[in-house]
């Protein structure tokens, strides 16, 4: 899969979501045709309840449209079976929770470590990524502890390190810095622009956070399930 | 690596819940073990105790003797089969017998009996009936100082003709060759009580049966020991290759209702033993259950990352598999110091219980592979079937609605 500075690598059309039928019908998403650049630090933003976490859950394949595609670098996923998503996740997305959502009976590095094992790399070369990683988020003496015995920040590092770890083309998160601090949120955004630049890794956040809305490369306005702004800087 | 370590430190989040699950199914193998060591060990009691009082573990007739004894129907060239058997390894030892239905009198008055003729040496080495003589002396190929040949009664007989040691017995049968047998015999002795299989038996040397019934050179039965009554099967089928014109028959089929009711017997305990063990894993099924929803968004979350449904399925089956081989390990280590006890030691029982005229008076249990290894295929099997709905329900989680969930 591609990831060339400047190519489409997120291409929704038409992307619905609704949920319930007839006068409960709820429409979360209604009609988003938008598309991401490989390498874009986007931020998805609106008011609570707007749609910006389906729309990233869509973007992920963790939900099913109601209508219309969802294609990343070129794959329709709406098609995909549970399987076949989930291998696609696996290899090509990551995910960063506003909850850090880490395994609470594993280690640091062995959450880390559990995204490779899935994708078959073999145990010397996980050791070697896991090392690199937790020095890439600067936990390096850290590794053996679980998330238990992190603080937020540290286990939202976690969350990043594994996250990237598998080496995907897009990492999504979802209101990544809404539990941390001010100063800890500052500090894990700027580790995450970072990794954008230097590996050109396509981020997508839904936020409200201005901190994240100041360093996006754009941002994407959404309320009551529709683009209503579209801005690059 | 890393699965088998989740799933390890998974079964000790909720350590209290664990325990509990844990020792259900420990106990479940505790009471499989002891039952299916209680019930091997009593009926390996009981068919030794018959194959070794009289059947022998293989019988050899002439074609359809089992099913319609008569006195016709009997083996000829006796010695050159006695040989054959006696070179084989397989077999520890044999013996040759005659029957034949007589009429017993005394003085006092008369009664029908069955005539065994026994080979004097050869039947010491596979049935315990010098051990049963009662009063009086084993059999001798000598003649009485009178003549006469010597006889064992069962205590039946020794009752209904009032006879004692020495007294003098008239049988009347049929000979082979149609003439009228009858001869006068000397109690040597009394053998067992008035309730024991062999109350209404008279035994007499083989060579004055053969003479007494006109039937020199033959028998009816030849009864073999071999090392265990496991091989009787396997050692009857080789024979019955080597002796096609004859029937040779394990101890399965001569005491084939025995057996059968034996068998029977076994199903009814295994039956009864799964309802318990159905009982046990649905408690183990709850705490699976229970587990999953705990863990609703883990597993969403585990999805989200990439881990296919079959992966979490897999998790979860591991986790319950894990805790029944813990439970299994525990189980084996708190039944083998019982079963060894009940197996060497055993229990004496007060009263002997009578089984089809077999005195039951010790009861022992047995320690063997199967009855320690079956419990933990029973625990292991069972966890693996109730862990099957859980790990897919655990699998058809939807991410989203799993990670929206506390």
């Amino acid at each position: 899969m591609s990831t060339e500075k400047g190519r489409a690598i997120i291409t929704t059309e038409s992307l619905c979501r609704y949920y319930g039928k007839g006068e409960t019908e709820v429409r979360a998403l209604d009609n988003i045709s938008v598309s991401v650049e490989a390498g874009e630090f986007t931020a998805i933003i609106g008011p609570s309840g707007s749609g910006k976490t389906t729309l990233l859950h869509l973007i992920g394949g963790l939900d099913n449209p109601t209508k219309g595609s969802v294609h990343l670098s070129g794959v329709n996923i709406a098609n995909m079976s549970g399987s076949q998503l989930s291998d696609f996740r696996r290899d090509h997305i990551g995910f960063i929770f506003q909850a850090y959502n880490l395994i609470p009976v594993l280690s640091a590095e062995e959450n880390i470590e559990y995204i490779m094992l899935l994708q078959g790399i073999n145990a010397k070369k996980r050791k070697e990524k896991v090392e690199e990683m937790l020095v890439k988020v600067g936990l390096e003496n850290l590794g053996g502890r679980r998330p238990a015995e992190l603080s937020g920040g540290q286990q939202q590092r976690v969350a990043i390190a594994r996250a990237m770890a598998s080496q995907p083309d897009i990492i999504l998160a979802d209101e990544p810095t809404a539990n941390l601090d001010s100063k800890t949120g500052v500090s894990l955004l700027e580790l995450m622009r970072e990794l954008n630049q230097e590996q050109n890794m396509t981020f997508v956040f839904s936020t409200h956070d201005m901190k994240i809305m100041e360093r996006a490369t754009r941002l994407i306005h959404i309320e009551d399930g529709k683009i209503v702004k579209d801005e690059r800087k | 690596m890393l699965l088998f370590k989740l799933a390890f430190r998974n079964i000790f989040r909720q350590k209290r819940r664990s325990l509990l699950t844990v020792l259900s199914m420990a106990g479940g193998y505790i009471l499989c073990a002891l039952s299916f060591s209680t019930t091997e060990g009593s009926y390996k009691n009981l068919i030794n105790l018959f194959t070794l009082d009289h059947t022998g573990h293989i019988q050899i007739h002439k074609e359809n003797y089992l099913r319609r004894p008569k006195i016709y129907t009997n083996i000829k060239d006796i010695e050159s089969i006695s040989q054959m058997l006696d070179r084989r390894p397989d077999i520890v030892s044999h013996t040759l017998r005659v029957y034949a239905p007589v009429l017993a009198y005394s003085d006092l008055g008369n009664t029908p009996a069955k005539l065994i003729g026994i080979d004097v040496d050869r039947e010491q080495t596979l049935s315990r009936l010098k051990e049963k003589i009662k009063s009086g002396s084993y059999l001798s190929v000598n003649m009485h100082n009178s003549d006469y040949s010597t006889a064992l009664i069962g205590r039946g007989i020794a009752e209904t003709l009032n006879l004692t040691i020495g007294g003098e017995l008239v049988l009347i049968s049929q000979g082979a060759d149609g003439s009228v047998a009858n001869d006068i015999f000397i109690v040597q002795g009394i053998v067992g009580n008035k309730n024991s299989k062999d109350k209404s038996n008279i035994f007499i040397p083989l060579e004055a049966a053969q003479s007494f019934l006109s039937m020199q050179g033959r028998v009816h039965e030849i009864a073999i020991q071999v090392d265990s009554p496991d091989s009787a099967r396997k050692v009857s089928i080789s024979l019955q290759e080597a002796l096609p014109e004859l029937t040779v028959s394990p101890w399965q089929v001569v005491e084939e209702t025995f057996y059968k009711s034996m068998q029977s017997d076994k199903e009814g305990n295994r039956v009864g033993l799964l309802i318990v063990v159905f009982i046990i894993f649905i408690g183990v099924l709850n705490t699976v259950l229970m587990s999953v929803l705990e863990r609703t968004r883990e597993f969403g979350v585990l999805k989200a990352i990439g881990s296919r449904p079959s992966k979490i399925a897999q998790l979860i089956m591991l986790e319950t598999s894990l805790l029944a081989t813990i439970s299994s390990g525990i189980g084996f280590v708190i039944s083998v110091p019982i079963i060894a006890w009940f197996t060497y030691v055993g229990i004496e029982l007060e009263k002997p219980i009578d089984v089809g005229g077999f005195m039951f008076s010790h009861m022992t249990g047995e320690l063997s592979t199967y009855v320690l290894g079956t419990p933990i295929m029973i625990i292991i099997g069972f966890s693996f079937l109730v862990s099957i709905y859980p790990g897919i329900k655990a699998a058809s989680i939807a991410p989203t609605e799993a990670m929206r969930s506390h």
